[in-house]
């Protein structure tokens, strides 16, 4: 894998590759895009959005933005509960995918199609339902733990932010934790038995093999997945939405993207919206810069 | 190695698999149970375990009049076309970022990440004013256009994962027995990326297969919408939601998914790396 | 994906325009409708919202406008409540894809009204009705002046009671003021201390659509105009009574979850946990069924209407839906004669007769005499709207209101809650 690029040769080639791509995203996003970054320098609401010509204001939205504490608190939340939620995933995933490798045919297979139902399960479906177990007063497991002779009759799951983030957490990982595991183990897939079986002739144990022969065959598809599970743990939306309807404080279990969404959509301040979109993938550029920039460097050599 | 330890491995991964099965599974099940339970036996103090004596009515609510089939129809088509060409799309730029250096190649991985980032919470009315301006919206071609820039990224980049997984020296030993090196990428590499194009193909279903919110705001005509618009249908603030006729639904828009992946997963891979073998 | 909690509570609920005059004229319309003067034949779409407006009245659109309209044609869109903003932003901005007519819930209505998402109704306004459209509506959908929408249907939320409960209590009459209905909702949970979560008054902690008429009730206010400048009222003394007296409801009279929502409120009613709840008249529907309520239950269901501090009918949010033409239809003419039909009396009466209080006072007898006629009648007779500032869209978006409710419903300090809330309105209200 390291040995990707042994043509320096220029050729049309490689572009005329990349170009149906190109062009669909050039298509697709490029104007919405343009719009976007446009709007957070507008004073942009619905009023606009039906003909009503928006005022341009600069860094206002801009400066809103930051100087709101209200923000900056979310910024932090967002950040600890991608973290967390990143690293659950990633290693039940990566665990799980490793482990399949050495399942009997039977329970791998059966493993693979619960990953692949509750991957598939709409959305609608599978957040109601968890709501349903952990409802207040009729949740499957206040009902289970009450059995068991614990005082849970009529808790609420939801009430402490700390409490309503762990249910999250729960939720988020097991929607999140099928795309890695079934990505990883495709990968894995693909890592050559023969060198496997070589290194264990030699005396290669388990862990060694996996640390030198099965993680660097992988690695950049573990680099990519755990990559894009920052990125979508930080912009986390739906489910926290869904929730808070559910139960909770709002204003204390806002994340950046619920945040973007009750001032956009919600509240109809576009502008406002958009600048804190930007201001999001600023922050995520920010925040994974570093990690991309190795990942890229590490591939030239 | 030791045979203990192998067996071992393979008690422990199997446990895993157990505990790991009922994780995922449970809370589908909990759907699927509810698909047969009476709307008043489905929030209960006493939770129905097992939906004994159970009905099958929210399945015949699901499929009175054509609206279903509608959906399913048009869900196929917008999910089919997503996927075909995303896939291909994102293969050949794969290749071309893994297997080339070129000019500005770093600039483009760098975009796709990046448009990766974008809160996609907002985009949606600027993404409806796009397909107004070229007049796609209420059509399959216009929603697929939006869901493939959607999973365009994602593919490319683990897509380009899967291909520098492939030793590049393998390909060279292809070309010293005489392959060209078109012959030798679709002999000895592209088999080898068989479980990728499954895992992403999956991806790009699922994704396109359930999404709601471009859907809403692109196809507003009733026989236009898809499977999870369709599904909204049953919530009404009116009249009560209908949480039968939704997991009903929701079972039957899982099933298929289920039944895509078995089939890529069957003929696909199998095929593939038999061609490998060959080769 | 939003699931239909999203609205949950808002009882929403459409509204027509229609005139009298196109009603009174259809018999002679078609030759003037050949006329230079015609507008062009079109199709004329119409976004209804879910399931509320019945086939009956639907069938009966469609024939009339066409019969009247030769040439043109008339498309009903069944839309859904969840998601339906987003939809409007959308939709609405478009000229191509827009519908000539919606219904939209009449809170949701005046954020879409100030941003000229409708077209001015304002010099149809006596044809369609004039003082006989329910006022609230009206007032709810004009702006400076201008009137941008009209009810379609009303319907606001009253009280549901188990009879055989009160009797259990000793409780021999229904409550004719505000404080005897506090006292029997603590009186009849106290007489039932089993099941823990049995509800006197089922009042979930995020239910400030309920809540705010206490507040109402006692002389309070959720938000005040002063002079063009929004500020929220929710400390003034008068409201924090109104919240103590949502505080004492929950603390002894409800058993439901203290940060829950208002969806589903038939699943306690039907579990035997509830004594007194506060719900749109469909509910009775839904517990007569045996497949999604409990008919043995609701025939022990009586209803009144939520008593004021005064004796009258207390203050309760109105619901119901508005009905406007969009401003970026292409066919105006066409899409006013449809809503003329919409609000003509035979359409209305159609209305009335499946529980929807009709848009104009002067036919809400249709919806006959018996005892929920009687309390959707007194309910809505003192309803109020949400304040119309023109950022309330931003409150109703964030949260506030539910966020205090539950905290209040949780023992907090009222005073301080409510200072606390009236500050993050005072951000939001003037947009």
């Amino acid at each position: 894998m390291s040995e990707t690029a042994p043509r320096p040769r220029r050729t049309a080639l490689p572009y005329l590759l990349v170009l149906p791509a190109v062009l669909a995203l050039g298509f697709a996003l490029g104007y919405p895009l343009v719009r976007q970054v446009l709007l957070s320098f507008q004073d942009y609401g619905l009023a606009q959005q039906f003909g009503r010509p928006p005022e341009w204001i600069g860094l206002d939205n801009y400066r809103e933005l930051v100087t709101d504490e209200y923000l900056w608190r979310v910024t932090l939340r967002s950040l600890v509960f991608c973290l967390v939620n990143a690293v659950a995933t990633l290693v039940l995933g990566v665990g799980l995918a490793l482990l399949m490798r050495h399942m009997s045919k039977p329970v791998r297979i059966a493993v693979q199609s619960a990953l692949l139902l509750a991957w598939a399960m709409p959305v609608v479906a599978s957040l109601t339902v968890w709501q349903w177990l952990f409802d207040t007063q009729y949740g499957i497991v206040n009902w289970s733990l009450t059995r068991i002779g614990m005082d849970y009759e009529g808790h609420s799951w939801l009430l402490q932010p700390l409490s309503f983030f762990f249910v999250a957490t729960v939720i988020v990982v097991w929607m999140s934790v099928p795309f890695v595991a079934f990505t990883v183990y495709a990968a894995l897939t693909q890592v050559p038995e023969d060198l496997v079986e070589a290194a264990e002739i030699d005396g290669a144990g388990p862990v060694e093999r996996l640390r030198h022969i099965v993680l660097p065959s992988i690695r950049d598809v573990l680099l990519v997945v755990a990559l894009l599970q920052v990125i979508w743990d930080l912009r986390v939306f739906t489910q926290i939405y869904v929730l808070q309807q559910a139960g909770g404080s709002t204003h204390d279990t806002n994340l950046l993207g619920t945040y973007i969404y009750r001032l956009g959509i919600g509240g109809g301040k576009f502008g406002m919206a958009s600048a804190v979109a930007i201001f999001m993938l600023v922050l995520t550029v920010i925040l994974t810069g570093p990690y991309v920039r190795a990942m890229l460097k590490k591939e030239e050599d | 190695m030791p045979r203990p330890v192998r067996r071992s491995l393979k008690v422990t991964a199997n446990l895993a698999g157990v505990v790991a099965f009922l994780l995922c599974a449970f809370p589908v099940y909990w759907m699927v149970n509810s698909s047969f339970l009476p709307r008043n036996r489905i929030r209960n103090p006493d939770p129905t375990w097992l939906p004994l004596g159970g009905t099958l009515d929210n399945y015949r609510t699901v499929f009175e009049g054509d609206q279903f089939l509608n959906a399913l129809k048009i869900s196929l088509m917008v999910t089919v076309l997503t996927i075909v060409v995303a896939l291909a799309f994102a293969f050949v730029a794969a290749v071309a970022v893994s297997r080339f250096r070129f000019r500005g190649m770093k600039s483009f991985v760098v975009a796709l990440l990046v448009i990766q980032m974008i809160p996609v919470e907002g985009l949606f009315i600027s993404q409806y004013k796009m397909l107004e301006g070229v007049n796609l919206l209420n059509t399959v071609v216009g929603l697929s256009i939006v869901y493939v820039a959607a999973v365009l990224p994602f593919t490319v980049w683990t897509l380009r994962g899967f291909v520098s997984g492939v030793p590049y020296e393998l390909e060279e030993a292809a070309m010293m027995d005489g392959c060209s090196r078109v012959q030798a990428f679709f002999r000895v590499t592209f088999p080898l990326l068989a479980p990728g194009l499954v895992a992403t193909g999956v991806f790009g279903f699922i994704q396109a297969w359930n999404e709601f919110t471009l859907a809403l705001v692109v196809m507003t005509r009733e026989d236009r919408r898809t499977l999870p618009l369709w599904l909204s249908t049953f919530t009404d603030v009116n009249r009560g939601t209908d949480w039968g006729g939704i997991m009903a639904g929701s079972t039957l828009i899982a099933i298929p998914v289920v039944v895509f992946f078995l089939v890529v997963q069957g003929r696909m891979v199998a095929g593939l790396t038999t061609g490998a073998v060959k080769g | 994906m939003r699931i239909k909690k999203t609205l949950a509570g808002a009882a929403l609920a459409g509204l027509a325009l229609t005139a009298l005059a196109a009603c009174g004229s259809d018999s002679s319309d078609g030759e003037g409708s050949s006329g230079d003067s015609a507008p062009q034949a079109a199709d004329i779409r119409v976004w209804l919202n879910g399931t509320d407006t019945p086939d009956e009245a639907r069938q009966w659109l469609k024939k009339a406008f066409e019969e009247q309209n030769p040439g043109s044609t008339l498309t009903i869109e069944e839309q859904e409540w969840d998601g339906l903003v987003e939809k409007l932003t959308t939709a609405l901005s478009s000229e191509s894809e827009t519908p000539d007519v919606v219904e939209i819930g009449n809170t949701q209505a005046p954020t879409f009204t100030s941003a000229g998402a409708f077209s001015d109704l304002t010099e149809q306004l006596d044809s369609l009705g004039g003082d006989d459209l329910l006022q609230g509506f009206v007032d709810g959908a004009t702006v400076d002046g201008n009137t941008y929408a009209v009810p379609y249907y009303a319907g606001s939320k009253y009280i549901f009671y188990r009879t055989d409960l009160f009797e259990k209590a000793g409780i021999t009459d229904v409550p004719t003021t505000m404080d005897e209905f506090v006292d029997d909702a603590i009186k009849l949970k106290d007489a039932n201390p089993d099941p823990a979560n049995f509800s006197g008054f089922w009042f979930p902690g995020q239910d400030w659509r309920n809540g705010a008429a206490f507040i109402w009730d006692a002389g309070g206010d959720l938000a005040t105009d002063d002079g063009g400048e929004w500020s929220g009222a929710l400390e003034d003394d008068a409201s924090i009574a109104g919240l103590e007296t949502a505080q004492k409801l929950f603390e002894q009279a409800s058993g439901a979850a203290k940060d829950g929502n208002e969806a589903d409120p038939w699943t306690p009613f039907c579990a035997g946990e509830t004594g007194m709840m506060s719900t749109p008249g469909w509910v009775m529907g839904l517990l007569n069924d045996p497949k999604t309520g409990c008919p043995d239950l609701a025939k022990k269901v009586g209803v009144f209407a939520l008593p004021g501090s005064d004796g009258q009918p207390a203050p309760v949010l109105l619901g119901g839906s508005d009905i406007a033409i969009a401003a970026k239809s292409q066919n105006q003419e066409l899409a006013q004669k449809a809503v003329a039909l919409m609000l003509s009396d035979d359409y209305q009466t159609i209305l009335a007769k499946n529980g929807l209080t009709p848009a104009k006072s002067s036919l809400a007898s249709l919806l006959g005499d018996d005892m929920f006629a009687q309390a959707t009648i007194a309910a809505a007779s003192n309803a109020k709207l949400t304040p119309a500032a023109p950022g309330w869209a931003n409150v109703e978006g964030s949260r506030v209101l539910e966020d205090l409710f539950s905290k209040i419903a949780q023992g907090g300090d009222v005073t301080e809650l409510a200072a606390a809330a009236d500050e993050q309105m005072n951000s939001q209200l003037n947009g």
